[in-house]
């Protein structure tokens, strides 16, 4: 087709060109011949078209396609650590993370699982909070008693705006809301996942308490259907991981049932990976006949 | 999420970390394997890295309970030595002295003392050679693939054929896609320079 094409355009190019360039100048006429010659372009190619067909018709599903499990190759929790121990063999036990994806059976639309909570054995302990609060009130005090980082207000905003954002997590006080919302880091905090709102949970009136809960835990939120987080380091037992993975399920599900007035969601698959890992699917099983002891898998 | 069958197959990784150069079970005695190399691979560091990445990973599904650890400097003249540690039933030999590593923080406290080292020097040295002096020195059992396994193997081997050929497919139409697309440009271009 293409081929075709070319020396058409080529041709009409040889024999109109330099008829046109002895003429004096004329704007519209050289926009006119460009713009025949792109719609020419795009009639002329059905590719375009027929890829818009398809695209319309695919957007009418309105859940994640859920693959049958029937296939899969699943795994007890102990057999998934010993490949996952292999793969790892090596790497600093402090970097790598054993990561959880769940996947959700679920809509595409709708409101989605964001929450967060304090595993038994938390996986990162060095997060770094700054809270947003009058820096000399009460509740300042509190935030730094339990470990946040910054505390302040117009400090804060300054050197968000100056690009040093030294904090991982970011909490508002209900009465600095106002203030937080004029100085319009939206923009900045946003795309980070650190503008606090109240729909998250990041706007509270107990600064105090929520740092505290911060601190050692993790959060979570559903991304395409999928929730993802770290749940367990590389050195951590079998036995650690049991209670950390049970923690994590119980309190999706909780958050789950909390919403079944709003939307359905089904817990579908539980998959263990980590850092240099594949991602194993785990059949619920603690251990499995020929899985070694566990505390064989602890050993690094 | 992926699709399941995609990652089915990249699931077929694990045969090649359950068989193959490395599947080898290693005697009780042995309690702790240590290599000590540079992080980069120039001046004969090569070999030691590979049996990092490639060997490393089927000893140790195959010996979960030995602890496998290693520690990569910066000084990239430095030797290149990997340590086994043995204890025997006899649990009264001093510690070794060249237990102390960066990455191995995690180690528990309550580990045995061992009685006996040994040293092999790895620089300059093929990832195979490495493997080999250590099966020598703690008189490794191999581990062969089962009919089962060697089948899926088969089978494995026949499915990336035929992925290489479907590949090497797609790579010839996409040329050709790129190329008419690369005309198409450039009689556009032409085109335009006239117009202007």
């Amino acid at each position: 087709m293409a081929s075709l094409k070319m020396p058409i355009a080529q041709l009409s190019r040889l024999t109109i060109g330099p008829a046109v360039r002895s003429q004096p100048r004329l704007p519209f006429v050289f926009s006119g011949a460009a713009d025949q010659l792109r719609c020419a372009s795009t009639k002329a190619n059905p590719k375009y078209k027929k890829k818009d067909t398809k695209k319309k018709k695919k957007t009418t599903r309105s859940s994640f396609i859920q693959y049958s499990l029937k296939d899969a190759e699943q795994f007890s929790l102990c057999d998934a650590m010993r490949y996952i121990r292999a793969f790892e063999v090596g790497r600093p036990p402090t970097s790598a993370k054993y990561e959880m994806h769940l996947r959700l059976k679920t809509l595409k639309n709708g409101p989605v699982i964001r929450s967060r909570l304090q595993l038994p054995h938390p996986v990162k302990t060095d997060i770094r909070i700054c809270v947003i609060c009058p820096p000399d009130s009460k509740a300042a005090e509190a935030a730094k008693k339990h470990g946040a980082v910054l505390v302040g207000e117009e400090a804060i905003f300054e050197a968000v705006k100056a690009g040093r954002i030294e904090f991982d997590r970011c909490l508002c006080h209900v009465d600095s809301l106002a203030k937080l919302n004029k100085a319009a880091l939206g923009r900045v905090l946003g795309p980070r996942g650190l503008m606090p709102s109240a729909k998250t949970g990041t706007v509270v009136k107990d600064v105090g308490a929520t740092v505290k809960e911060m601190v050692g835990g993790s959060e979570y939120r559903e991304r395409l259907g999928v929730i993802r987080m770290a749940v367990g380091q590389l050195g951590f037992t079998p036995e650690e991981m049991q209670k950390n993975i049970r923690y994590f399920i119980d309190h999706v599900k909780k958050d789950m049932s909390a919403m079944s007035d709003k939307i359905h969601k089904e817990l579908y698959e539980v998959v263990l990976s980590s850092t240099n890992a594949p991602g194993f699917s785990l059949n619920g099983d603690f251990r499995s006949a020929n899985s070694p002891s566990t505390r064989d898998l602890s050993v690094l | 999420m992926v699709h399941i069958v995609k990652r089915m197959r990249k699931l077929r990784a694990l045969l090649g970390i359950r068989l193959g150069p490395g599947a080898a079970e290693l005697p009780p005695d042995v309690k702790r394997i240590h290599l000590d190399f540079a992080t980069k691979f120039n001046d004969g560091h090569l070999g030691p890295r590979k049996f990092w990445r490639h060997y490393l990973p089927r000893l140790k599904y195959h010996n979960p309970a030995v602890s496998m650890t290693i520690n990569r400097t910066h000084n990239q003249s430095g030797s290149a030595t990997m340590t086994i540690f043995f204890a025997d039933s006899s649990k009264d030999g001093s510690p070794p002295t060249a237990a102390t590593s960066t990455t191995t923080s995690g180690l528990p406290s309550d580990h045995i003392p061992f009685d006996r080292t040994e040293t092999v020097e790895m620089k300059h040295r093929h990832e195979s050679q490495i493997l080999s002096e250590l099966v020598k020195l703690t008189k490794a059992r191999k581990i062969e693939a089962t009919a089962e396994e060697k089948e899926q193997l088969k089978q494995v081997q026949e499915d990336r054929r035929q992925s290489e050929k479907s590949s090497q497919r797609a790579a010839v139409i996409n040329a050709q896609r790129k190329q008419k697309e690369e005309m198409l440009r450039q009689a556009r271009a032409a085109a335009e320079a006239q117009d202007v």
